[in-house]
């Protein structure tokens, strides 16, 4: 996923976790927008009402036990009625459902990403912004597909609805690794190793951009997930070591043929 | 008590004496005043830069500016240039923060009203007060110098954020820019303890017979714990930005992980300092609306001891949620509930305040005079910053509005139209005071409604690019955020036109020279300045007021 | 306001003065050669306008002109004491301003304490690849040797808690109208300020670690290096008393600079002792003791 024109909500969730956070930050404005609310048309009725042409002699009282006690009681429950939802939300993203089936390391460095696919035999490469220029070669033209300054040159290709691990840390600066669709983020800190988890069902390709300023390049060093079906991330997998653009053009072609196919039928 | 001086000089010392080497309250405080003018102005200018950048997707200004600059070409202006637009964004926060805000609102207001409204002659330590501001300007020189000073390799100035995170801040930017900005905070930072050690002496010391605590005005109280939050965050900090100079200078690994070093000590000893330095931005704002509702309502303050006791509430609550600005860091879960937990804390106390505001107003006999226009500004858009922060305080959300625009739309909220709408309330208010001129009410007001306006235009739709998912400290964004960008740009080109009226309004007072008197607010305005003359006596409270 | 034109009060109200503009002179002028002395250690040129400026001169030109307005001020603040300014209130102004002083003090040790605790109680969170790689998980780090608390430190301790009695002996004596005995308990306590600083040097000058590179050296040369830093300031505030105490400047009733100067002393005493406890002999446990 990626944001959208006049964008004025998070971007489509892809994951669980991210479903929830949605849900979450949508009953938070159930609470603070009334508060707001609740405050402007105070002050609007004092505006309105007590204006010195409307109430030219001023009350006197300074004191109100049960008001004060209610102002004060009030938030309090508010802010009860809040933590609950949010400390559960909080524990979900800490506990995955299922153990991972595939960890990829990230390791972030001024200004791109390494990804480790700590499968039995080791894949690893890199990603960094696709240049404007490299569209054509690499046959990312379409720029809906490949939005500028999200698109990578070597997307990190994950299987679908599997649990997948992402060890996050830096080699230089401190850098973070964020998807908004799926709901994560971590700062990648050099000598940490921190870790976030994110399982998708919907193929396609998900985006994401540095989140800690690092540079002059922060602003061009996205992070582009492709997820694909567990068969074809296999096929790309077993490519991918040995020629890695080919491997990835591999794959885009036979997803293109497959949806070519699909339309057709 | 009749002690007999031998000679006291009652008429204000003449010339360059008078202002450069003073002693005196009144004159420090209008150093202050026009010293966070200039440095507002300065750091304005720096943001609407900023947004004229992000106006539109793509590279705009700051490729040529960094050429005119620092007089490079090509790709390597390209590059200078995107270091210079995040030395933009940290020194438009630095400068804001710690040269416009709070010597606006503490060295200024706070100089020239808490030994008036507290009826005391001047301030404990005279001498100490002019070190606390003639460290300001030595300050913002060394900021500025580090402009020009090579940092990043092939770049200029210090591009960290005001946070200044190591090992950006150390190995990342290796030039000795940083160390003139980690040296221009220290000098703030002396300044600023200075400045507190004198007013948590006067305040206690210096109130006049009769002024117990608890009849002590409320912006005394709020000055009082922001002095305290001074005193005691700042030095932390000073520690943590001198491990950052002997990590850059002296190869040492407090935040160098291969020596054993880690870099998120650092954000726990800036956060430290961190969150109750924005209070620190915000108490003294707190004082002023109180005396500017209960003014033009015609009506005390409504709950007293609650509105003071909730300003030590939540000062002393602001010592322990820093944590919540370290989210995404890697805390341990438990931290990061302890921190939701306390941090949502604040927003009782906080809630207090807004609503005895409210009360105040509630049953008055209210006039729209321009301070008032700002002070309710304040309080609906305080509410508005004030509710998204208890958004961020779950951890579990701010995974999501972590370093994205909704919290560069939040701190707005709380800052640009929170802190700096009680400076203008405040300046509206005691103008009249300060300089013995009334102001053109239509000119402020104009000067509000176009402010208004416009930082809301600026700032509202920073929420929606946060919950798209924009990161902060972007010069270059995908062309999906282009529409609200564009939006919050023409806001801010029409805040730079708010300013330029302020200033116009300021001109045009001096020019007329309109009388105030020495109370131009009626019988509202109760507190002990209004009932000296308009400018006061160059030592007030000659002898001291007796309060019943 | 014609009448009440005589000051009626007991607050002290100051002269203009030319110190404090100098003061910030002088410390923008130390920042700025502090940064020109820095870069001279690394060996590098800072040019301004063509000319190199990176020397450590300019920053002694910024602490003369410091040290010079530190003379000027506090010399002017002695003689408005002997001139009587120095009223009960004023006075009292100043033991507040000398306690939040001291206070603002401890939250700066606190932040090299934090670092402290945060490395020696935690060297081995797995997280931290790099630190546990560095320490071994362990505290003191492997491959560091240690200092033996029981030895120099030790004899450090002493001198501090003594020389911390024989200030409060001289404080009495005063009290007492005892001149001798000030002075010569003045005398004593700076004897052992200097006698701890020498300790202190002699020590460094021998320590089996670095305050290069290793999270050890640095923690424990900013702790203790910064406190010694106040040790040194202390015997200077403690020489100004005896100047002031043999030229009899301080009476019975009126003698608030030496009270100050006792007050910051007993302070780096006091974080002494949290240095000795945690840094030295706390942390060294288990760890290998340097030969001496
Ligand atoms: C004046 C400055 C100021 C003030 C007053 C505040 C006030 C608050 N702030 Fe804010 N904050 C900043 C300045 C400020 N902040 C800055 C500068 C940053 C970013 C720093 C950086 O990264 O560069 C930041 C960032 C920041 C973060 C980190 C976000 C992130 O980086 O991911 C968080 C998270 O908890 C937070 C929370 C809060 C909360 C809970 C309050 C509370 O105090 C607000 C309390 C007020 C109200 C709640 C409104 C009134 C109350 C009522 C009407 C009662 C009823 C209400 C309810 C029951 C909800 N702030
Ligand atoms: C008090 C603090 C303050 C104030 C007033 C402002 C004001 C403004 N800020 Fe500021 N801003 C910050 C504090 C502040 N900001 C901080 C802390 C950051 C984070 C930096 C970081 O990421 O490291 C930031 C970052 C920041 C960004 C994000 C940059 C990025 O992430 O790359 C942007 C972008 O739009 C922005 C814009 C603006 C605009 C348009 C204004 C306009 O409102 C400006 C219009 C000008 C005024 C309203 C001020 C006028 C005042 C006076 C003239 C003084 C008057 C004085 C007296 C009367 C005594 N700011
Ligand atoms: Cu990498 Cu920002
Ligand atoms: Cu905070």
């Amino acid at each position: 996923a990626q944001p959208s024109d006049w964008e004025y909500r998070f971007q489509p969730a892809a994951t669980d976790i991210m479903q929830q956070i949605a849900w979450f930050e949508g009953y938070t404005l159930a609470f603070i927008i009334p508060v707001t609310l609740l405050v402007l048309v105070l002050l609007g009725y004092c505006i309105v009402r007590f204006r010195a042409s409307a109430n030219p002699v001023p009350s006197r009282t300074s004191h109100n036990t049960v008001i004060e006690v209610i102002w004060t009681v009030g938030p309090v429950l508010i802010l009860l009625l809040l933590a609950v939802p949010s400390f559960q939300l909080l524990t979900n993203q800490y506990t995955p459902p299922e153990e991972a089936q595939l960890t990829i390391k990230a390791t972030a460095n001024q200004w791109n990403w390494d990804y480790e696919y700590q499968t039995d035999d080791a894949l690893s490469f890199n990603s960094a912004m696709l240049q404007e220029d490299d569209r054509a070669a690499s046959g990312k033209e379409d720029k809906s597909v490949y939005p500028r300054l999200l698109a990578v040159d070597n997307e990190m290709v994950v299987p679908a609805n599997t649990m997948i691990r992402v060890l996050v840390t830096a080699s230089d600066v401190i850098h973070a690794f964020a998807v908004p669709s799926f709901g994560i983020k971590s700062d990648a800190v050099p000598g940490r190793l921190s870790e976030v988890w994110f399982k998708v069902e919907k193929e396609g390709f998900y985006y994401g951009q540095c989140s800690e300023l690092c540079g002059k390049d922060h602003a061009f060093m996205p992070i582009a997930v492709r997820v694909v079906a567990p068969e074809q991330y296999e096929s790309w997998l077993a490519a991918a070591k040995g020629d890695l653009p080919a491997a990835n053009k591999a794959l885009t072609a036979q997803i293109e043929a497959a949806g070519k196919l699909a339309a057709a039928n | 008590m009749a002690h007999a001086e031998t000679h006291d000089d009652h008429h204000a010392p003449r010339g360059w004496v008078r202002w450069v080497y003073s002693t005196n309250h009144k004159d420090i405080g209008t150093l202050y005043l026009i010293f966070a003018i200039i440095s507002g102005i300065i750091g304005g200018v720096m943001s609407i830069m900023m947004r004229w950048e992000l106006a539109e997707p793509g590279i705009q200004i700051f490729h040529g500016l960094a050429s005119m600059v620092y007089g490079v070409e090509g790709a390597a202006a390209l590059d200078a240039g995107k270091h210079m637009f995040n030395v933009f964004t940290t020194m438009h926060a630095l400068i804001m923060i710690f040269f416009m805000v709070m010597p606006a609102l503490i060295g200024g207001f706070a100089n020239w009203m808490i030994p008036i409204m507290i009826g005391a002659p001047d301030m404990a330590f005279p001498r100490m007060n002019n070190i606390s501001f003639w460290l300001l300007p030595p300050a913002l020189i060394l900021l500025l110098i580090s402009f020009f000073v090579p940092s990043a390799p092939g770049a200029h100035g210090i591009g960290g954020g005001w946070t200044m995170y190591p090992p950006f801040s150390t190995s990342g930017q290796p030039g000795p820019a940083m160390d003139f900005a980690i040296f221009s905070v220290h000098i703030a930072g002396v300044s600023s303890i200075l400045g507190a050690i004198n007013f948590i002496t006067t305040i206690f010391n210096m109130r006049a017979p009769g002024m117990t605590m608890h009849k002590m005005p409320l912006f005394a109280w709020s000055v009082l714990i922001t002095a305290f939050l001074l005193l005691l965050s700042l030095p932390v900090l000073a520690g943590g930005i001198t491990m950052l100079l002997t990590d850059r200078n002296f190869d040492t690994a407090f935040f160098n992980p291969e020596g054993g070093g880690d870099p998120i000590l650092y954000q726990h000893l800036f956060w430290f300092f961190g969150h109750p330095e924005v209070y620190i931005l915000i108490l003294p704002g707190f004082g002023i609306v109180s005396h500017i509702v209960s003014t033009f309502s015609r009506k005390p303050v409504f709950g007293y001891l609650g509105m003071a006791y909730a300003m030590v509430a939540i000062g002393a609550v602001g010592f322990v949620v820093w944590a919540h600005h370290m989210f995404t860091s890697g805390i341990s879960l438990n931290a990061q509930r302890y921190f939701t937990f306390a941090t949502m804390v604040i927003a009782v106390p906080t809630g207090i305040k807004i609503f005895s505001w409210i009360a105040t107003m509630w049953g008055g006999s209210i006039t729209f005079r321009t301070p008032l226009l700002w002070a309710i500004g304040f309080i609906f858009l305080f509410t508005v910053g004030g509710v998204t922060g208890v958004q961020l305080a779950n951890a579990g959300l701010d995974r999501m509005y972590h370093d994205t625009y909704y919290v560069v739309a939040h701190f707005h909220y709380v800052l640009s139209l929170g802190a700096v709408f009680a400076i203008f309330a405040a300046w509206y208010y005691w103008f009249p005071k300060m300089t013995g001129y009334m102001y053109s009410p239509k000119i402020a007001d104009l000067h509000f409604w176009v402010t208004f306006i416009s930082v809301n235009v600026v700032f509202f739709p920073q929420h929606f690019l946060g919950l798209a998912g924009m990161p902060r400290r972007y010069i270059d964004y995908p062309d999906a955020y282009a529409g609200w960008n564009m939006v919050s740009s023409y806001g801010s080109y029409f805040a730079g036109i708010g300013v330029l009226i302020f200033l116009f309004g300021v001109f045009e007072a001096f020019q007329k020279k309109r009388v105030a008197g020495a109370n131009p607010w009626g019988e509202g305005a109760t507190t002990l300045e209004w009932q000296l003359p308009s400018p006061p006596p160059y030592h007030q409270w000659e002898q001291l007021p007796r309060i019943r | 306001m014609a009448e009440a034109n005589a000051k009626q009060h007991d607050y002290h109200i100051l002269d203009p003065s030319p110190w404090p503009v100098l003061g910030s002179l002088g410390a923008l002028v130390m920042c700025i050669g502090g940064v020109f002395w820095m870069q001279y250690l690394k060996g590098n040129e800072f040019p301004v306008f063509g000319v190199n400026m990176a020397s450590p001169w300019p920053f002694w030109v910024g602490v003369l002109i410091v040290l010079y307005t530190m003379y000027g001020w506090w010399s002017d603040t002695v003689k408005e004491a002997h001139e009587g300014h120095h009223t009960r209130v004023v006075s009292l102004h100043l033991r507040y301003g000398m306690i939040m002083f001291i206070a603002s003090e401890v939250m700066f040790f606190v932040a090299w304490f934090w670092v402290f605790f945060d490395a020696s109680l935690f060297p081995g969170e797995t997280v931290q690849y790099a630190r546990n790689e560095y320490t071994g998980g362990i505290w003191p780090p492997k491959g560091i040797e240690v200092l033996d608390p029981f030895y120099l430190p030790l004899y450090n301790t002493i001198i501090l808690l003594l020389s911390g009695t024989s200030l409060t002996w001289a404080h009495h004596a005063l009290l007492n109208n005892d001149r001798k005995g000030l002075i010569n308990g003045l005398a004593i306590t700076v004897a052992l300020g200097v006698l701890f600083s020498f300790v202190q040097a002699y020590e460094y000058a021998h320590a089996p670690f670095a305050f290069k590179d290793s999270i050890y050296g640095a923690t424990f040369f900013m702790a203790t290096g910064f406190h010694g830093f106040h040790v040194f300031v202390g015997t200077i505030f403690l020489i100004v008393c005896l100047i002031r105490a043999i030229r009899g400047d301080f009476t019975p009733k009126q003698h608030f600079g030496l009270e100050a100067a006792a007050w910051y002393w007993h302070f780096v005493d006091v974080v002494w002792l949290f240095l000795y406890a945690t840094i030295y002999v706390w942390a060294s446990m288990g760890g290998v003791i340097a030969v001496h």
